[in-house]
């Protein structure tokens, strides 16, 4: 049985791997505020960015703050591009993710910005854990990001605490005193944008406080082998 | 270099929404042209065409498009790196986050 690495094992080998100007932690603004706890007790000036939509609760961006302030940190906000913002509102609103689904809204908020700083980096660290949703399971602790990077800028990202449950993240700020987002204590676990994320009860998955009002969505990219029988060989 | 494009059935009958979506891009492009050959990977059917290269290719998801020149097979299957790599015409920033999120659901989860 393959033991696992400790979180800040594999944080301190990806800092000291890649130049600081070159690696960087994203935080959302929620448990993955450990990282920079351990990343600033390993003694490492790191880089760390917070996709800010524009959407966010002000708990958040209070907890932004305060997390600032704790660690004496430079928390680099990445802003949607004001005028892609603009056109997305003209057109369709400022509640278009509730009608036409979040997928748009979030490119534009989330995933264009984050591009933009990625291409500017070698390597990312993010909070992502096996145990947040069922598409997670097999979240490596490092691997090659397909999806920014490439053949002419390969992207390592980094997921120290890809096996850790959500009760060893909170074993930890208990134990550490790291501060939490206050939305914490009001059921949230799972904090994005504002209205899109809300409280779920005990027994319910995190995933299920976002985008609540989507059903099941197509997820019919995947060629259904059960479908498939055994053929010969194929020219 | 011989391009093959191909797009998915579902068992219901319907072409997948992204493969529509592809192919509305590639026409409105103007890289239809391009392509040297349509195959339906049909879920309903395990022979269909595509759905026998996607098995020789281990291609797991569609729309997929393999790129032959000379001896060299390539597959692509994100759209926005086709567009760019084989036919030399980006998308747009929107575009291509769109794909990037729809290829990475968990990305919107960050």
């Amino acid at each position: 049985m393959q033991l696992a690495a400790a979180p800040e094992d594999v944080l301190a080998d990806a800092l000291q791997r890649f130049p600081a100007e070159r690696i960087a932690i994203s935080f959302s603004g929620a448990e993955d505020v450990v990282l920079i706890d351990m990343a600033v007790k390993l003694g490492y000036a790191v880089q760390v960015f917070s996709l800010d939509t524009g959407r966010l609760h002000a708990e958040t961006y209070q907890f932004i703050e305060r997390v600032r302030e704790r660690y004496d940190l430079e928390i680099e906000m990445l802003m949607p591009d004001a005028s892609t913002v603009g056109q997305l509102v003209r057109e369709k609103g400022l509640f278009s993710f509730l009608r036409d689904g979040h997928q748009e809204c979030c490119a534009i908020r989330k995933i264009q910005p984050l591009r933009k700083k990625l291409r500017g980096l070698d390597a990312w660290i993010t909070g992502q854990r096996q145990d947040q949703s069922v598409t997670r399971t097999s979240v490596p602790t490092e691997q090659d990001d397909h999806a920014f990077g490439s053949n002419d800028h390969p992207l390592v990202k980094y997921n120290p605490l890809a096996q850790w449950s959500s009760q060893d993240v909170w074993d930890y700020i208990r134990a550490n005193d790291v501060p939490y987002n206050e939305l914490h204590n009001r059921g949230f676990t799972s904090i994005g944008c504002e209205p899109c994320t809300r409280p779920t009860g005990p027994h319910q998955h995190e995933r299920e406080g976002r985008w609540w009002w989507e059903e099941a969505e197509d997820k019919e990219c995947g060629l259904h082998e059960q479908n498939v029988k055994p053929v010969a060989a194929v020219d | 270099m011989h391009i093959t494009f191909v797009k998915k059935i579902l068992a219901d009958g319907q072409l997948c929404a992204k493969c529509g979506d592809v192919e509305a891009r590639l026409r409105a492009g103007g890289h239809w042209p391009r392509l040297d050959e349509v195959l339906i990977a049909d879920e309903r059917d395990p022979d269909s065409a595509g759905m026998r290269l996607a098995r020789a290719l281990h291609v797991e998801r569609a729309p997929f498009f393999v790129v032959r020149e000379g001896t060299a097979t390539t597959v692509h299957t994100v759209f926005f790196k086709f567009l760019r790599e084989v036919l030399e015409a980006p998308g747009t920033e929107r575009d291509e986050a769109l794909e990037i999120l729809a290829d990475n659901p968990d990305l919107d989860y960050i």
